[in-house]
């Protein structure tokens, strides 16, 4: 048992230290020395005070999706609309701060909840194809995630064009008292480090001490056997949907009124995405999360350095994250990864 | 070529599933091997056929040393396993499963493979339909199929892992026939896995008896029954006498009630269940009296007819709402629809128990949990995983989940893969049950079991049920005809 | 007045470096390693717009011994959600750049700031206005801030006059992207040369020429977004159409006329943005419109290097005497397969025209398309009326706003 949990441990680690070799093979393929490499990344993820809290503000968002991606996996399912509830709870949270005329304290809070609102419904509606359409979450949330993209970029060269035209770039900044307060020079709201501190012990509580958590744990690792002891299954899949498109929207709206200061075309630009790899390099663990989290958004950070210190494609940073990821699926504990799409659903027979 | 295993152990964690075996079997001959619920039979034969590798120990065929990574290795060397659930794709036609796992080539010479099939299957003695699909099969065929791809693919030990559990006696008899042949024809080396002892004693030249993990006795058969129980158990268990508890209230009634199955319908259905009364369900595999157990527990809706609990109209109701009218519903497949693979026995506790609570007290489902574990004799912890529990103790679990008080328990296959003194521990925990007034409708493929335990009997045969009969006065003999289609 | 002043100036001035260049007086030497950055909002490869800022920036590297380029590409919130301006130019200067071009007008508000933090370092947002002193946005931009934009408008002008020169049936169109001033300005110029030489040189009424500008709503093609470009430019040519000028970033004007001129249809296109454009269709290609960064980034990097660079806002103009001349002018045009002798001839002469300031399509009088006026019998446009044009012209077809 003692050798087991060790091993269990000790996993999240081992394709962490592989990837950083086969990245460095990769450096030294380029000529490029990976002491100087790894050095450029470090230093453009931690070199100064501001770098350190790009690092931060870049985590913010990523984390509060991967949290709530924890609690779909433990459902057993692949949200991978959370894309599009980060999106949406921008767009959400850039309605009230361009039309909404209150004094700051009311509007701030009014943003987060209408985002995570818009996040919870885009979810739900994923989530309602699923248990009456038998459309896998998968498929209903890209199809989501491209509605909410095509959305953005209606508004932002339609409805919400700054006056002087449309631009690549997205609506005219909001007024102050709709953004967040702001660290310094910096693009980190500490507001929103609390936000993730909430949502971190929220979920981990949820799933540890929770009726509800339970019975998504048990949706999540055999559904049918779930329903026989009395999960309902549709009524959960659709909560913990929305729990995580929650927990999304609120990171698009930390977007909007903190990195940026507007809705942007690109508002996420694949966050959720990343988020889906920080919650399996964390083998779903949600104490794990903000760590891994934070890892991914320093090496992103300091790819950027490292791009411009070696002139080689910032892809490179992606590559070694990609690799890690791959590296834990190939590797890892396979039976925390058993849920994979597929599984079959028992019927629900509605009551009449 | 001779199989001999010496020295085996393989350990999980504390529990020593093999604590040093040793056997020699010779080729052309049927062995059993016998041994209760965890004596280690499972786990012998999974290492035999490399799905897991042993701590120690050795296996030697003919004069060589061998060692598998996989079962494909051992598949390699000769040694092929048939499995409780044999492993196939469910929606795959028959010849494409068959030619599964013979990537010799990329490209699959299709008419080779028929052509092969059917003769590999005359061969044996068995009848295929190449084009098939797999999920349209009854176990048994799904069992003749493994074993047709075992033979095309050079096996010369043959492993049956329980086989006659959830098949019907002509499929049996069918298997065993063709059993014989492969080993006196064709000198093949056949393990028969089971805990039947009837079987054992028909069709098998030797047999060995495993008791917690070690080799306890041997003997060629035939030989005393009694002598074998006592090996196995190391006394012979009593069996606990049958009280009847049948009240007068109806506990469930069925007026007219049809159901549309994916491939099969039931109609006519209407007979009522007392309170405190044992129903048993007689049938092969898909006849319908599972469609008729999940039609009462509310998990499919019935056509048409009217289903009654307690006098109370409960047609339209659905599983759950069933189930909080104390109606219980257990599954045949344990860790496929009952329980939850990856969670702890609490877990399940209060999955299982808890009311409309928000936050869960930890601490009084562990003390639940101990006590249920206590009076249903579940070796393991409050906290074991169920899928580290050995099957017998999976089957306690399920008990163990159930409510207080219940009025309907549907029970599907309540002790299939049990030993003897499993499954008559289980029949005492049903009874308890019976005593408090609840009704027990159950289907068994075992005849005897439904002669032994039942108070009425009916059966089924494509869709339809037949007349019913007091479980006193009826034969093994009727059940057959019954079974076979006679109303 | 002072437009035609202006040409002239920098005809002369470029005929004289050329002089210097022939005499072999070699360009300033740097006695220690340059460092400039070039920020892009695409990949540097994209055969676009960003292509020719990289383009530019290897063009300093080769001319300038010692200057040294750091590039970052694909700086945009979808392709690198992590990154910002700010990052990045904390990185270049931690670099030692002391130079940074930012070549998107995306980036024209965070230049500003990055500039502010950085006041030793020289910072030219490319197509910006904040520098411009008689601008909108005048005194936006701080003393290190300034502004380059090549003047396409005359390169549209050309590409307008190809196309009336080769229409049949008198119906030219527009593919326009997004609409703001840039895109505004530029579909005008297009118009302005189309009816220039409709009338001068095929002695047609203008008021005859049919111009239709069609939006689709961005750069390129958003499915579900923005108009198909593919179904934009197939209706312009179902509607008689036979001359299509791209705005946009990508391919469709060439792509789908070519198609259609493989059915036997006489149809051309004027692509947009990249030298090589044409090779898409050359057989129907009347010739492109494209930036060339080159000189003016030389030009910046060597005034800093000698301590003579002051802020400014460079429009600036091509190299009249060779329109193809990477190594002097600002925008060019080459001439498409698809333009025949005579035609071409004609269209030199408005070149030639343009050149020495006879011609300026952008004289009075002219209205703007909801019939206000614009400008008044013979005036001529300022720079500052082009560059915030507020709507198209009277007699083009099209959205304004």
């Amino acid at each position: 048992m003692k050798r087991a949990s060790l091993l269990q441990r000790g996993w999240v680690i081992v394709p962490i230290l592989v990837a950083l070799v086969i990245t460095a093979l990769l450096l030294l393929a380029f000529k490029v020395s990976p002491v100087e490499g790894f050095g450029a990344m470090i230093r453009g993820a931690f070199g100064d005070m501001s770098k350190t809290l790009s690092v931060t503000a870049f985590w913010v968002p990523m984390t509060l999706a991967a949290v709530g991606l924890v609690v779909s996996f433990t459902a057993g399912l692949w949200n991978i609309g959370v894309e599009g509830q980060i999106v949406m709870g921008a767009i959400a949270a850039s309605w009230l701060a361009l039309k909404l005329d209150v004094p700051r304290g009311l509007l701030i809070p009014l943003e987060m909840l209408a985002a995570m609102a818009a996040g919870a419904i885009w979810a739900g509606i994923v989530a309602v194809l699923k248990t009456r359409g038998k459309v896998h979450e998968i498929f209903g949330g890209l199809a989501f995630n491209n509605l909410a993209i095509i959305f953005t970029n209606y508004l932002i060269s339609g409805p919400w064009q700054p006056p002087e035209g449309g631009t690549f770039r997205g609506t005219s900044p909001f007024p102050d008292k709709a953004l967040l307060p702001l660290l310094g020079d910096s693009r980190l709201s500490p507001i929103s480090v609390v936000m993730v501190i909430v949502a971190v012990v929220g979920v981990f509580l949820i799933l540890r001490g929770t009726a509800w958590g339970l019975k998504l744990k048990a949706l999540g690792k055999n559904p049918d056997s779930a329903f026989l002891l009395g999960v309902s299954s549709e009524r959960e899949t659709i909560l913990a949907l929305m729990l995580c498109g929650a927990l999304a929207g609120l990171g698009g709206a930390v977007r909007v009124t903190s990195w940026f200061d507007s809705l942007r075309q690109s508002i996420s630009g694949g966050i959720g995405y990343l988020a889906l790899l920080v919650v399996m390099l964390s083998a779903f663990r949600v104490a794990i999360v903000p760590f891994v989290s934070f890892f991914f958004s320093a090496v992103l950070n300091g790819s950027i350095t490292l791009q411009l210190r070696t002139q080689l494609h910032s892809a490179l940073g992606g590559i070694l994250t990609g690799v890690m990821v791959l590296l834990v699926l190939l590797f890892g504990d396979i039976r925390t990864l058993r849920i994979l799409p597929g599984q079959r659903r028992k019927k629900a027979v509605p009551d009449e | 070529m001779q199989l001999q295993i010496k020295g085996i152990r393989k350990y999980f964690g504390d529990v020593k599933a093999n604590d040093g075996i040793s056997l020699t079997l010779q080729p052309g001959k049927i062995y059993g091997l016998l041994g209760e619920n965890g004596a280690g039979k499972s786990t012998l034969m999974k290492v035999l056929s490399g799905y897991h590798k042993p701590d120690s120990g050795e296996i030697t065929l003919g004069k060589e040393g061998v060692r598998f990574d996989s079962p494909a290795e051992a598949l390699a060397s000769g040694i092929g396993m048939i499995y409780q659930d044999p492993l196939d794709v469910p929606s795959m036609r028959i010849l494409d499963n068959y030619l599964l796992g013979r990537d010799r080539k990329v490209l699959l010479d299709r008419a080779e493979a028929l052509q092969e099939l059917r003769q590999t299957a005359r061969r044996v003695g068995f009848e295929v339909d190449p084009q098939a699909f797999i999920d349209t099969l009854t176990l048994g065929e799904r069992q003749q199929l493994e074993l047709l791809r075992l033979l095309a693919m050079g096996a010369e030990v043959l492993i049956l892992d329980e086989p006659t559990t959830g098949i019907s006696g002509e499929q049996k008899e069918e298997l065993f026939d063709s059993i014989r042949k492969l080993a006196t024809v064709e000198g093949k080396t056949v393990i028969l896995v089971s805990h039947k002892l009837a079987e054992v004693q028909e069709l098998c030249h030797h047999v060995f008896v495993l008791r917690k993990g070690k080799l306890v006795g041997e003997a060629e058969i035939p030989c005393l029954t009694e002598d074998l129980v006592r090996l196995m158990f190391e006394d012979v268990p009593p069996r606990t006498a049958r009280v009847p508890h049948v009240r007068q209230e109806k506990a469930l009634e069925l007026q007219e009630v049809g159901i549309d199955g994916e491939r099969l319908q039931v109609s006519g259905l209407s007979f009522d269940v007392q309170s405190g009364e044992v129903f048993g369900l007689a049938g092969l595999e898909g006849s319908g009296q599972r469609l008729l157990l999940q039609a009462c527990a509310g998990l499919i809706h019935p056509s048409q007819g009217r289903i009654f609990l307690n006098g109370r109209d409960v047609t339209r109701f659905h599983f759950h709402r069933m189930r909080s009218q104390g109606v219980a519903y257990l599954p045949a497949g344990r860790l496929e629809e009952g329980l939850v693979a990856g969670l702890s026995l609490t877990e399940h506790i209060a999955l299982a128990t808890m009311d409309r609570e928000f936050l869960i007290d930890w601490k009084r489902y562990v003390e639940e949990t101990q006590r249920r574990i206590d009076r249903y004799q579940i070796v393991g912890q409050p906290e074991t995983l169920v899928d580290e529990l050995s099957g017998g103790n999976q089957q306690r679990a399920l008990f163990a989940l159930l409510r207080s008080p219940l009025q309907l328990m549907l029970l599907e296959h309540p002790t299939r893969g049990l030993d003897v003194r499993s499954a008559d521990w289980i029949w005492q925990l049903l009874m308890q049950r019976v005593e408090d007034g609840a009704a027990i409708l159950f289907m068994s493929a075992d005849l005897d079991e439904l002669i032994e335990r039942s108070d009425r009997i009916a059966a089924f045969s494509g869709g339809r049920m037949s007349r019913i009969v007091q479980a006193q006065e009826t034969t093994a003999e009727e059940l057959g005809y019954l079974i076979g289609g006679e109303r | 007045m002072k437009f035609k002043k202006m040409w002239v100036v920098l005809a002369s001035l470029a005929a004289l470096s050329l002089l210097i260049t022939a005499c072999g007086a070699g360009p300033v030497e740097l006695d220690e390693p340059f460092v400039f950055g070039v920020i892009l909002v695409g990949p540097k490869n994209d055969r676009g717009w960003s292509q020719a800022h990289y383009e530019g920036g290897l063009y300093v590297e080769q001319n300038l011994p010692g200057a040294e380029m750091i590039v970052f590409e694909s700086l945009n919130p979808a392709d690198k959600p992590e990154a910002t301006l700010e990052g990045v130019v904390d990185d270049m200067v931690a670099e030692g750049a002391k130079l940074i071009f930012t070549t998107s007008d995306e980036f024209e508000e965070d230049t500003v700031g990055a500039a502010e933090k950085y006041p030793e370092v020289v910072f030219i947002s490319i197509s910006g206005d904040d520098a411009w002193a008689e601008g909108q946005d005048a005194g936006e931009a701080p003393s290190n801030e300034g502004n380059i934009m090549g003047r396409m408008p005359d390169m549209k002008a050309i590409a307008g006059c190809a196309a009336a020169l080769t229409t049949q049936t008198g119906k030219i169109s527009y593919l326009g992207p997004l609409i703001n001033f840039e895109t505004r300005r530029l579909a005008a110029s297009a118009y302005l040369g189309a009816r220039y030489c409709y009338q001068e040189y095929r002695g047609l009424d203008p008021d005859d020429l049919e111009f239709t500008v069609t939006w689709i709503g961005f750069w390129f093609n958003i499915p579900g977004v923005t108009l198909d470009p593919t179904e934009v430019v197939t209706g312009f040519l179902d509607g008689g159409t036979d001359v299509v000028l791209s705005g946009i970033d990508t391919t469709e004007a060439i792509v789908v006329s070519g198609q259609r001129a493989d059915l036997g249809e006489q149809v051309w296109a004027i692509p947009y943005d990249f030298e090589g454009a044409c090779d898409e269709k050359p057989e129907i290609c009347l010739g492109v419109p494209y930036f060339n960064w080159g000189p003016s980034y030389l030009d910046t990097v060597e005034a800093i290097a000698t301590g003579t660079w002051e802020q400014s806002w460079d429009w600036n103009a091509p190299n009249w005497d060779d329109l193809t001349d990477n190594d002097v002018t600002h925008v060019g045009w080459v001439d498409g397969p698809a333009l025949t002798t005579e035609l071409k001839a004609d269209l030199d002469t408005f070149i030639a025209g343009l050149a020495d300031g006879d011609i300026n399509p952008w004289t009075g009088p002219l209205n703007l398309q909801d019939g206000t006026a614009y400008l008044a019998d013979g005036e001529i446009a300022t720079d500052f009326q082009i560059w915030y044009l507020p709507q198209l012209l009277e007699g083009m077809t099209g959205p304004s706003e």
